[in-house]
């Protein structure tokens, strides 16, 4: 076995999902496999990869049980590790790009490992439930196939909108994130800062929308373009559904549906292809597993990632095609969701007034007939809250900066809350004027951090640790990397002068200015 | 006391128990019943009822209405009395003496002259003292108005001037300053004056309606079925027409009269008064009286038709007099004759604003509200809480049944959006009243944004200063003057007659209520003149001079408002609410964003108590993720005690106390900043904050302490060396040698 076969592959990424607990006899081991991409790699190249990261695992875990494998650096690839339910493992595998000094984040890319795994949970539950419901393994790898490969589209396509990299690849490669990606952090949230009077209304939207699902305990997030305003779903929840409302719920979300037609007429979408190629690849690998199974299957999968099948309804309230309803239906059901805090089953509205995005979760077991009642707390949220959802939005719509409202000229900058997963960071375009060498030491930096950070979580869990990182890039930018109590801020400061002292007085200003002074002790 | 005691219960059903009603009146009467007397007058100028016997007149206040009182007597010569009434200075008597005749005495001196007269042809329809500065006395006659001006020196009257036109009869209230004089073949054309502090303003020339029973008849407008009331600061006349069966209603303004629609009635008789600025329209007939409240456009009546009770009857039920009253047993009515509480009866005279003189009994009552009763009888909480806020008379009750209902709507938890009608209710009327200055206790802190119109500014501060001096001299006055709205009247013609303008005049008239002042504000050169009230010569003594407007009445127990201040709303409503409500709190917390909302739009400071219970209760339900997001966007404001409830909320949750560790900083709480930091095990962070902040509050040992505790050397000695740098004579402390010996024995430890 060895990395070379993996790497005479064009692909220059292999994904891969697998369950130590199956297939532990020989001649089983294809068992395992519960996904794989490419799905066309011949089944012993992807049992060497799988081979490898289960052994690794298993030497590992003998020194550091708790946190195994985090990832394998060989001299071409890197294998990041991310364990995302016990015995359920999944694996990246990346090519290293020697040519432009490239370096890959690990965090980062186990981020969207740990997201992809996220969002399946919140809409299929978890995979070993799944398993457990049907040993064969069918539905889950029929599941994970269709899910992974549309987050796969879907990563690209919302790649494509939200940054104008010109070195953006379409076709067949996948933009992972990168160096270009470092003032970036998957996994968090970012959020609308708003004056106390519209945070007030804001509440108090908040409440007459939860008080309209009666007794049972409901929640709601409010996103205004694609920032998140108001939430009161726990951390984990609010990020899965944040991220799932900013790829496919939000007006810029749902207008890219507009967009994509106009690629479909010149029939050159790079997403259009890959979701095709990624139905055929799913089916051809389904098939070599269980022949017969799979045709009838997949078509009653719901595929919540999938494009454009989201749209506005006349009520306001968004629709898709997605779910399909048992009695044939011509209106999808009501999607249901998994929230990880409750464990709870919820029904999930959403609610669209100009740029606001309303996302509503009602639990199953409060709504008595289905579909009927559910469009009777609609109806309840249309009668109670519509005009002050319209009075919300325009109050937020008067204050908000349009999209540079974050910008802070002269800095390109990072901020992270890590207690409450917020981040904030210097508008895409602007980050895009960065060098790339000032980007690839800041990965570099991040990384160091990264590693500082994960040192620190096992030394003390309870004690944050201070850190203030200045290096002279060789650009002569500094980069800038502090971390206080929780909160991070990574910084670029290309035009400053030559002195750390500038560099630090900046920093303090900025901390001043826009962080309450968090990093200043 | 049966009757007061079932209506004061807040649930009223419909089983029509005997004791229900909206308005009644209070045993015991005050008895103007000298002997031999004949005849009683009513002042409305100075507020007192007035009899004569023997050559003598008594006098009673009937402001405030105390029943025990005692009258003052002058003595004046003998003859026919049409009409008596005092100077609003109290210095003469003004005695009617025929048609043609008054004659005048002064009551100190007893010196007399009479004013007559000029041509046979003409005569007096009657009288009355103003306080217009142009004249002191204006007769109403056939003719006109003559317009008469006193001369102390000689003690004689001089004509200012005349207003020539045929008058048939005339209504005049003080209150309103306003004299309606009719005319016409039907009496239904009208023209009217108000002689104000400011001047004489003649209104436009109108006439009423008047339906007509057949194409021939034309009804005659008598001078009993028309009322001059004033609600709110507004001025309106009332008007019967019996073959309608309506009763119109007219507005007032300098520069028009307008029609405001009518009221349907149900009996020939009809009284009006006015109670607390609450229209009470008897329908004596039907012995049963409605009431409307005129603030807004609506004319639906407050409740449902309901007689008038006697309540604080020391011997019979009430159940009793109505039941007597029904019949109109004469035996029975014998019986009552001795109660002397025949409600409705024929000898009934209805007194502007709210009394009621029983002529033949010589009793006098006053008409109350019951406030409670009208509070329970409407299921619609919002309008009974916007209506019970703008009760002044009885301000204290009604700000307990407002905060009372406010509870419970809470406690029954009633829809969301309820509840935040019933909050904005309270909320806008206490911002209204911070504006206007009728929130005295308030207005010393909590006012946060002025009102902009310079205006309103003065009249609020005219408001202040008579709502002050009333408070002080409220015991001794007998000004009965409610010149304020008569200045509304002025203030609203000179901002262009604009109806909102008039509508704010509400919260100012109605203090003049309690305490009857004399406050003329001179809109047009926009200053405030307070003048000392010039009294009348005083029985008891008892005199406060109002030159001295002083604010110490802004602690008597009396309210003058019911509006509820946020720090009420807290104590009152949400901290008994808290206690009641067990379970899920986030029913709570919503009804408290609410508050924040209407408070935060009406630009009203709340108390940092508010927000700490707020905090409280989203940590009890271990909602920590809101709770962060509620500090960062500031939905509860940053203050010392919130920061501190965030760092004993989240013993639990290292987010909230790292909240509460950053509000401290934000809030340059130094001393506490740096205690909370070590206490958190940030050492080294909190010497470093100490050092560039400059606190030297806190003590080594708290630091040298935690370090020690935390078992880390490395630790320990930094603590020691920066209180060795930086602590001049820090090391010739016993701390230093405690903590020395101590991280020496830690650091040998492992070796040995």
């Amino acid at each position: 076995m060895g990395l070379s076969s993996v790497s005479s592959n064009t692909e220059d990424l292999q994904f891969c999902v697998f369950d130590l607990k199956r297939g532990q006899y020989e001649g089983q081991e294809l068992d395992k496999i519960l996904f794989f991409y490419p799905a066309d790699l011949p089944f012993p190249s992807q049992l060497s990869v799988i081979g490898l990261s289960e052994g690794l695992i298993t030497f590992t875990s003998i020194f550091s049980p708790e946190a195994p494998c985090e990832v394998i650096e060989a001299e071409m690839h890197s294998h990041v590790f991310y364990q995302a339910e016990p015995d359920i493992w999944m694996v990246m595998v990346v090519e290293k790009n020697t040519e432009v000094q490239a370096v890959w984040r690990i965090d980062a890319l186990r981020n969207v490992l740990k997201e992809v795994h996220s969002l399946f949970m919140m809409f299929h539950g978890s995979i070993r439930l799944l398993l457990m419901k049907d040993p064969t393994g069918v539905i889950v790898r029929s599941h994970l196939y269709t899910f992974i490969l549309d987050y796969l589209s879907a990563f690209r396509k919302w790649r494509t909108l939200d940054f104008c990299c010109c070195d953006f690849l379409v076709g067949k490669k996948l933009h992972l994130p990168s160096f270009r990606d470092s003032l970036k952090e998957r996994g968090t949230v970012e959020m609308l800062t708003v004056g106390r009077e519209a945070a007030i209304e804001v509440q108090s939207l908040v409440r007459v929308v939860e008080s309209c699902g009666g007794n049972a305990q409901c929640y709601s997030l409010l996103l205004f373009q694609d920032l998140l305003v108001s939430t009161t779903l726990c951390p984990d929840d609010t990020i899965n559904l944040f991220t799932y409302a900013v790829l496919r719920l939000t007006p810029h979300a749902l207008s890219s549906r507009q967009s994509s037609w106009s690629y479909r007429g010149k029939g050159n979408s790079g997403s259009n292809i890959i979701t095709k190629s990624s139905t055929e690849a799913a089916a051809s690998f389904s098939e070599q597993h269980s022949p017969n199974s799979w045709s009838e299957d997949h078509r009653s999968i719901p595929r919540p990632l999938q494009h454009d099948k989201w749209s506005k309804g006349k009520d306001g309230f968004l629709v898709n095609d997605i779910w399909h309803g048992d009695s044939g239906n011509s209106t999808s059901p009501t999607p249901v969701v998994y929230l990880q805090q409750t464990e709870e089953r919820m029904y999930l509205c959403a609610y669209q007034h100009c740029s606001l995005t309303l996302l509503f979760v009602v639990p199953v077991s409060s709504i008595i007939n289905g579909e009927q009642g559910i469009s009777a707390v609609k109806q309840l949220i249309l009668d109670n809250a519509s005009l002050k959802m319209s009075k919300v939005e325009e109050k937020l719509s008067k204050g908000w900066g349009g999209e540079n409202a974050y910008h802070v000229s002269g800095y390109r900058y990072l901020l992270i809350d890590a207690d409450r997963n917020i981040s904030r960071a210097s508008p895409p375009s602007k980050v895009a004027t960065l060098a790339k060498d000032s980007l690839l030491f800041l990965t570099k930096l991040r990384k160091e951090v990264d590693i500082e950070k994960s040192r620190t979580r096992w030394d003390c869990p309870d004690h944050d640790r201070d850190l203030e990182i200045c290096i002279r890039a060789k650009n002569n930018a500094w980069v800038i990397a502090r971390a206080t109590r929780g909160k991070e801020l990574y910084m670029v400061l290309e035009n400053a002068n030559e002195t750390v002292l500038y560099a630090s007085d900046a920093v303090e200003k900025f901390s001043n200015r826009y962080c309450n002074g968090a990093f200043l002790d | 006391m049966s009757a007061k005691a079932s209506t004061s219960q807040p649930v009223v059903g419909l089983s029509a128990s005997g004791a229900l009603s909206h308005a009644y009146i209070k045993y015991p009467p005050l008895r103007c019943n000298i002997p031999e007397s004949s005849g009683l007058f009513y002042d409305d100028g100075n507020k007192i009822i007035v009899s004569q016997a023997n050559n003598q007149v008594f006098s009673w206040k009937i402001a405030p209405f105390t029943p025990a009182i005692a009258p003052t007597s002058d003595s004046i010569s003998e003859g026919p009395i049409l009409s008596i009434k005092f100077s609003l200075d109290g210095k003469l008597i003004a005695i009617q003496r025929s048609n043609h005749e008054i004659q005048f005495q002064h009551r100190e001196t007893g010196e007399t002259f009479t004013q007559k007269c000029k041509s046979e042809s003409e005569s007096i329809l009657g009288f009355f003292w103003t306080d217009c500065p142009l004249c002191d006395i204006v007769f109403v006659k056939t003719s006109g108005l003559d317009l008469f001006a006193y001369n102390s020196e000689f003690n004689m009257l001089h004509l200012v001037e005349t207003r020539k036109l045929n008058v048939s009869w005339y209504v005049y209230t003080h209150e309103s300053r306003l004299v309606l004089l009719a005319s016409g073949m039907q009496c239904k054309a009208f023209t009217g004056f108000q002689l104000s502090s400011v001047g004489i303003i003649r209104l436009p020339k109108f006439e009423m309606m008047m339906a007509k029973a057949e194409a021939n008849s034309k009804p005659v407008l008598a001078s009993k079925d028309v009322y001059i009331i004033t609600v709110y600061g507004r001025i309106y006349c009332l008007q019967v027409d019996r073959v309608a069966m309506l009763l119109h209603s007219y507005r007032f303004y300098r520069d028009a009269v307008v029609q405001q629609g009518s009221l349907p009635i149900y009996s020939t008789k009809i009284s009006v008064s006015v109670v607390d600025n609450v229209l009470l329209v008897h329908q004596v007939d039907a012995k049963v009286v409605i009431l409307y409240d005129i603030f807004l456009d609506s004319r639906a009546p407050i409740s449902a038709p309901l007689p008038l009770l006697l309540r604080g009857l020391p011997r019979s039920s009430s159940i009793g007099i109505r039941s007597n009253r029904k019949n109109g047993d004469n035996s029975e009515a014998n019986y009552l004759s001795d109660l002397e509480a025949i409600i409705y009866g024929d000898d009934w005279n209805f007194l502007t604003p709210d009394l009621i003189c029983d002529v033949s009994n010589k009793i006098m009552w006053k008409l109350h509200l019951d406030l409670e009763a009208i509070a329970a009888s409407s299921s619609d909480v919002t309008s009974v809480l916007e209506f019970l806020q703008r009760r002044k008379l009885d301000a204290n009750k009604a700000k307990h049944l407002c905060l009372a209902m406010s509870r419970t709507v809470i406690l029954e938890r009633r829809p969301l959006s309820m509840v935040a009608r019933v909050i904005d209710v309270l909320v806008s009327s206490y911002a209204h009243s911070l504006k206007t200055g009728g929130y005295f206790k308030g207005a010393r802190s909590d006012k946060m944004a002025t009102s902009s119109a310079p205006h309103e500014n003065i009249l609020s501060a005219g408001c202040m200063a008579s709502a002050s001096g009333a408070t002080i001299t409220g015991k001794s006055f007998e000004y009965g003057t409610a010149c304020l709205e008569g200045e509304y009247f002025q203030a609203s013609a000179s901002s262009g007659t604009d109806l909102e303008d008039i509508s704010t005049a509400v919260y100012f008239r109605t203090d003049t209520n309690i305490g009857t002042s004399k406050v003329p504000i001179d809109t047009g050169i926009q200053k405030i003149e307070v003048q000392p009230p010039s009294l009348q010569t005083d029985h008891d003594g008892t005199r406060n001079n109002l030159s001295g407007t002083s604010v110490s009445g802004m602690q008597e127990p009396q309210l003058t408002s019911p509006v509820i201040s946020p720090d009420e709303m807290y104590s009152f409503v949400f901290c008994p609410a808290e206690e009641e409500m067990a379970g899920d709190p986030s029913y709570l917390v919503a009804i408290m964003i609410e508050f924040l909302r209407s408070a935060s739009s009406e630009k009203i400071k709340v108390h940092p108590n508010f927000y700490v219970l707020t905090v409280q209760l989203l940590a009890r339900n271990e909602q920590f993720a809101e709770l962060g997001l509620f500090i960062i966007n500031k939905v509860l404001e940053p203050s010392r005690e919130v920061a501190l409830q965030l760092l004993e909320s989240g013993r639990q949750n290292r987010q909230t106390r790292k909240l509460g560790l950053d509000m401290l900083r934000q809030l340059n709480l130094h001393h506490d900043y740096v205690v909370s930091l070590a206490q958190e095990g940030y050492y080294l962070e909190a010497l470093r904050y100490t050092r560039k902040h400059k606190v030297v509050t806190v003590r080594p040992s708290l630091f040298l302490e935690g370090a020690f505790a935390s078992k880390d050397p490395q630790i320990l000695a930094a603590v020691l060396r920066f209180f060795s740098d930086f602590l001049p004579g820090f090391s010739h402390t016993s701390d230093h040698k405690i903590y020395y010996h101590l991280l020496t024995d830690i650091t040998m430890a492992p070796v040995t």
